[in-house]
């Protein structure tokens, strides 16, 4: 049992650097220009000195700053306050699909999002955890850590979010692709919007699925079991395709809005940056 | 089989496939491409879309064409469609193909080939069995008709297929062929050569019982033939044979050196009416000696070659040696440099003289032989009035052996009197110089002897003057002293050498000078003609059925004893060609006598007659084959992308991929290291032997042992140092030898380092150690165990020492004796401290040596290198015990005195002569 323990985190340990460095990169053009709360409170980085009061002990008193002038001056910290973040990533089958060979798998993508997304939120002292694989929100390393061995543990789950326990008013982000029945995710959206929890939900699409470039006579096979379906002449139904797919797109977007949700689409072949910082902007303004 | 003009299809019925065709067409058509999978995710999106026109599902146009030119080329393959086709083989049953390939086929030995293979092609596509008989056959072969060969069989045999240089011999093929159960009904062809070979008839009537019998034989003229010259004064005298009378035709005779140069080119003609024509090869003298073949030219039949070989003579040399074994010093011994000088020209044999004289020899030669007793005298007197050649060298005992009686004259055997004693010219004492050997008499063997440079003499014996020295005077120094006599006895000679046959009175026993003489000496004598009785000569080089000469055939076997008649004859065994070594063979020639050279008689009636004259068939089938095969490829290609299973993109990724694997693969092949491996060690070796010669350099043995090796290498350099700061000797930096690999032969003193775990000797190293130490090397072993071993010496260095030298050939030792050159050859010395002292140094006992030799080891526990090794900043190494500046110094001046004794050797022994030729000069 240990050897296969063993086994198991020494593929995770190969695994996990090239995870967490891209999603590092990525992260690092987000960070630049994200503040703090902007007020004083619980907090690790200075924020102001301010004058002593009769009823505050006299160890808050900063005696270096003190000893300068006539007066007693406090040391206040800028507030940070914890909020948790629950991530979840759709990990099952039709996310490990790409049409070619520049463009990374969906699900690769799914994981650097949520890696990089997690990176942003610890580094911002928020708490965070992986929706559905029964943990606690932890912030800072620890948590990032948790996070990303979770995330590479499980994978093979279904492609609707799990009702898992949150918290109230928790924030959530759910990426997926969202290519299931659209009543699959209004139940699981709804249940969780009821307990008050903020969400942004990132549609993640194969170019192949946007553009439907295929044509000639194709038999196509789903990724989860689906009946297989034969176009003699694929060509021929792309406008039709790209209508529908349109469609229900606008449709997961209502959905979103009207528990107060944000929703945002992105595409393989486009740089994972930019979804991350619309990501990450909504987030903190919906978070604030 | 159906003839089209001339294009023949030999299985017509098969073109009728090719009406099925259109409907093959049809097939396709109606049969839709399966269609390309594609796995997409978002697969629920296309439910219940369908495109609205039905367009129809068929493959591309020019797939279908692709498709049925396929199976029209594989029909037409299948019909076998032949250009030129030959005509069908007449008959039924076996085919049989008899071959003349003895010596005649060189001459159209292609068209045979030629004419063999479209008979076994014919013979394959009617399904006829098929053997083939060789008129060359011998039983060492297959027996005839064993087994049929299958086709593949059959067309290797007729590469491998190549025309004897010997005449057919039918007799044991007809006998094999009575015995064999021959296949009957049969088509025998047989592809004759149009000469008449004895028992052509009986095999033409046994080859007709099988069947039909079809004889290709060749148009146009016969072969030609060369009957070897008969021996002649000035020009050399040959005969050529034609097959048939005629009119008048040309023939052109070519007559070339053994290096290939042509020396005579003659055209004669066959008269007209006649088959023989006389040609006439005149040449200067030493170009006919030089005439190695002789060749009809445009004849590639052996028996149109004659070989010459140099009516060659033995000439055995004896040496005289009483003691049979070889000097402890071979470098110096006088036999030594006369077998040198003597083997490459003529067989040596070292024995007592008796035995010499019984065995005989051409030549003797006595080295520094002094008085004779009577017995030899009175043998080697009549030895040489029958011819024999008697060659004397002097020396120190031939100098002494005038002193008891008053010089020594030509009743001692000698072509002169000599003087007593000897003459030096030269040295410290002298105020004359060695002299050049010069002048040689024109009379002599010597006359036009090419220029050797200056070969000088230091030291000879003197001739009496005498009325006739001047006749018998061969060669002079410069200054008119002979220094080679000889007189005429009887048949034979009495040659004298006025000094040694080694360095130690002339350079003439190195110099080129001295095998050439020797040669024209031993030259004089009359030798012995012939083969020598038993003796068998091996093949050298012989004629293959083309007559070109080449390395001998694996057949060929060794010449025997010749038949009764004296002559030699050309076998299955024995191809014409050199047989015997290089200096000396004996050449065999394909000798066709013209009385059994006869065209063929005509054949009985009922026999076909047929030429080699075929026309070539174009077989289309392969290439039918091979075109359809790449159809099939291709088709195979393109379904794979249509159906999208390939690529087309990572395809030619791939294809790019394999293109750089294959050229990788041939580069490195190209550029494979092959003969570069052997010539780099050449040149390794080449540079260790200039980097330890072109300097004086010290040696001490790698033994392995990094901390030991570094520590012989720092004590040899800081000897060194000391050697150049002290004394005339300059060496340069010391060398590790690896005994195992590198020569020792460049250098005189050895320091090895002895440790306990001392790795084994191999027998390579063992042998190059004990050459080393025979040769007047000196080994210093140091055991580097005084301390624990103490007095009694027997520390673990000096026990591996001893089970180590079990295979060196050590001498009998003792210690070092007071009053050794050792204690003396630079600074005076009483013992020989290194960083330990009190052991004794051992060396080879003075009773069992020579009082001249430097003793081959030194053995000591006294650890030198150690005493004489620094660390990098200058500062010794490692401390003296029990210590001091003093034994640090006595332990360099040992290193210096052992270097002196090494190199100098024991002249400083001579130092205690020094008061007597003191006393002596005084007065």
């Amino acid at each position: 049992m240990p050897d296969v323990i063993r086994e198991q985190s020494e593929a995770l340990a190969s695994r996990l650097p090239p995870l967490q460095v891209r999603a590092e990169r990525v992260a690092a053009t987000v960070i630049q220009g994200m503040h703090g709360r902007r007020r004083p409170g619980q907090g690790e980085t200075f924020w102001q000195f301010r004058r002593y009061q009769n009823f505050e002990a006299a160890r808050q008193i900063d005696w270096r700053r003190s000893a300068r002038g006539r007066e007693l001056f406090v040391r206040e910290n800028e507030w940070e306050a914890a909020q948790s973040v629950w991530i979840w990533r759709d990990s099952s089958p039709s996310m490990r699909y790409r049409s070619r060979h520049d463009v990374p798998e969906k699900c690769e993508r799914a994981d650097v999002l949520a890696v990089a997304l997690a990176i942003l939120l610890t580094e911002g002292g928020e708490n965070v955890a992986l929706l559905g694989e029964g943990m606690s929100a932890r912030g800072g390393r620890t948590g990032l850590n948790r996070l990303i061995e979770a995330m590479l543990v499980s994978g093979g789950g279904s492609s609707v979010p799990p009702p898992g326990p949150l918290p109230r008013h928790a924030g959530v982000v759910l990426i997926a692709d969202f290519l299931e029945p659209i009543s699959v995710y209004r139940d699981a959206i709804a249940a969780m919007a009821s307990n008050g929890c903020k969400g942004h939900c990132v549609q993640i699409l194969d170019p192949a699925e946007e553009g439907f470039p295929f044509g000639g006579r194709i038999r196509f096979e789903g990724a989860e079991g689906e009946e297989p379906h034969l176009l003699r002449r694929a060509d021929h139904v792309r406008q039709e395709y790209q209508e529908k797919l349109a469609l229900h797109c606008e449709e997961l977007r209502d959905l979103a809005t009207k528990v107060g949700w944000s929703f945002s689409s992105h595409v393989t072949e486009q740089p994972p940056e930019a979804a991350l910082l619309s990501l990450y902007g909504a987030l903190s303004r919906t978070a604030v | 089989m159906l003839a089209l003009g001339s294009l023949a299809i030999t299985a017509p019925w098969m073109l009728t496939a090719l009406l099925g065709l259109p409907i093959l067409w049809r097939l396709l058509r109606v049969t839709p491409p399966s269609p390309r999978t594609q796995r997409f995710p978002a697969i629920r999106l296309l439910y219940r879309l369908q495109s609205r026109e039905e367009t129809p599902d068929t493959a591309p146009w020019w797939l279908l064409l692709l498709r049925l030119v396929f199976a029209a080329l594989v029909i037409l393959a299948l019909a076998h469609p032949i250009l030129h086709a030959n005509p069908d083989l007449s008959g039924q049953g076996a085919v049989v193909i008899v071959v003349d390939d003895d010596w005649t086929a060189g001459r159209d030995w292609a068209g045979r080939v030629k004419t063999m293979e479209t008979l076994v092609a014919q013979a394959e596509r009617e399904g006829r069995s098929l053997f083939l008989l060789r008129t060359t056959w011998t039983p060492a072969d297959d027996r005839p008709f064993a087994q049929p060969l299958t086709t593949i069989e059959a067309r290797g045999l007729i590469k491998a297929m190549a025309p004897q240089p010997t005449p057919s011999r039918l007799e044991p093929l007809i006998e094999a062929l009575e015995q064999a159960a021959s296949p009957a009904p049969a088509n025998v062809f047989w592809l004759s050569n149009g000469v008449e070979d004895p028992g052509e008839a009986k095999l033409m009537e046994r080859l007709r019982r099988l069947g039909s019998l079809t004889i290709v034989s060749d148009a146009s003229t016969g072969p030609r033939v060369l009957v070897p010259p008969s021996s002649s004064g000035r020009s050399v005298n040959v005969e050529a044979v034609r097959l048939s009378t005629g009119p008048a035709e040309p023939v052109s005779i070519r007559a070339t050196a053994a290096d290939g140069r042509v020396l005579a080119y003659t055209t004669a003609a066959f008269p007209n009416g006649q088959r023989r024509a006389s040609i006439e090869i005149s040449l200067p003298i030493e170009l006919r000696n030089d005439i190695s073949r002789i060749e009809i030219e445009g004849e590639t039949t052996a028996a149109a070659v004659v070989l010459l070989d140099d009516g060659f003579k033995r000439r055995p040399v004896g040496l005289v040696s009483e003691t049979q074994f070889q000097g402890k010093q071979p470098l110096l011994d006088e036999l030594y440099f006369l077998e040198r000088a003597l083997s490459p020209f003529s067989e040596v044999t070292r024995g007592r003289l008796s035995s010499l004289m019984r065995g005989g020899s051409a030549a003797l030669i006595l080295a520094d032989v002094g008085v004779l007793t009577r017995g030899d005298h009175a043998k080697l007197s009549a030895w040489i009035e029958a011819g024999g050649v008697l060659i004397r060298f002097a020396g120190p005992r031939l100098a002494a052996a005038g002193l008891g009686s008053k010089g020594l004259g030509i009743k001692d055997l000698l072509p002169t009197r000599l003087r007593i004693g000897d003459r030096a010219l030269g040295g410290g004492l002298s105020w004359s110089r060695p002299l050049a050997v010069t002048e040689f008499s024109q009379k002599s063997p010597f006359a036009e002897m090419p220029p050797y440079g200056e070969v000088l003499v230091r030291r000879q014996v003197l001739a009496e003057p005498s009325i006739d020295l001047d006749e018998n005077t061969w060669a002079r120094l410069a200054d008119g002293t002979p220094i080679v006599t000889a007189q005429p006895r009887g048949d034979g000679w009495l040659v004298l050498f006025h000094t040694t046959a080694n360095p130690e009175w002339s350079d003439l026993a190195l110099s080129g000078l001295f095998v050439d003489m020797l040669r024209r000496v031993v030259g004089l004598s009359a030798g012995f003609v012939g083969v020598q009785g038993d003796q068998a000569l091996p093949p050298l080089e012989t004629l293959d059925g083309f007559g070109v000469l080449g390395a001998p055939s694996a057949k060929a076997r060794a010449l025997s004893r010749p038949n009764a008649d004296g002559l030699l004859s050309v076998g299955p065994d024995q191809p014409p060609g050199y047989y015997g070594t290089a200096l000396t063979r004996r050449v065999l020639n394909l000798t066709i006598k013209p009385s059994d050279f006869q065209a063929q008689a005509s054949p009985p009636p009922g026999v076909l007659m047929q030429s080699y004259s075929v026309g070539t068939e174009f077989d289309f089938r392969p290439t039918l084959l091979t075109a359809a095969l790449a159809l099939f490829l291709i088709d195979f290609l393109v379904t794979m992308i249509l159906r999208g299973l390939v690529a087309p993109r990572r395809l030619a990724a791939r294809a790019r991929g394999a293109g750089l694997a294959i050229v990788v693969l041939l580069a490195g092949w190209l550029l494979a290291p092959g003969p570069g491996l052997a010539e780099g060690a050449e040149r390794e070796a080449d540079a260790f032997a200039l980097e330890a010669s072109l300097d004086t350099r010290l040696a001490y043995v790698i033994t392995g042992d990094h901390e030991v090796d570094a520590v012989s290498e720092s004590g040899l350099i800081g000897l060194s140092e000391m050697l150049i700061r002290r004394t005339a000797i300059e060496p340069a930096g010391p060398m590790g030898i690896d005994l195992e690999t590198d020569d020792l032969a460049f250098f005189a003193l050895l320091y090895w380092p002895i440790t306990a775990d001392h790795l084994p000797l191999s027998d390579a190293a063992v042998k190059r150690v004990n050459d080393f130490m025979h040769n007047g090397g000196t080994i210093l072993f140091d055991t580097k165990d005084q301390l624990e071993g103490g007095v009694s010496g027997g520390g673990a260095g000096m026990r591996r020492l001893r089970a180590l030298s079990r295979d060196l050939d050590i001498p009998a030792l003792m210690p070092v004796p007071p009053g050794h050159v050792l204690t003396k050859a630079f600074y005076l010395l009483n013992d020989f401290p290194g960083r330990f002292t009190g052991g004794l140094v051992w060396i080879q006992d003075q009773q069992s040596a020579h009082d001249h030799e430097v003793t081959p080891v030194i053995i000591g526990s006294h650890d030198w290198s150690g005493a004489w090794a620094r660390d990098r900043s200058g500062q010794f190494a490692l401390p003296v015990i029990p210590g001091g500046k003093l034994q640090r110094e006595m332990a360099f001046r040992f290193g210096v005195n052992l270097v002196m004794y090494a190199l100098t050797g024991n002249y400083k022994a001579d130092q205690v002569h020094v008061p007597s030729i003191l006393e002596r000069l005084g007065q």
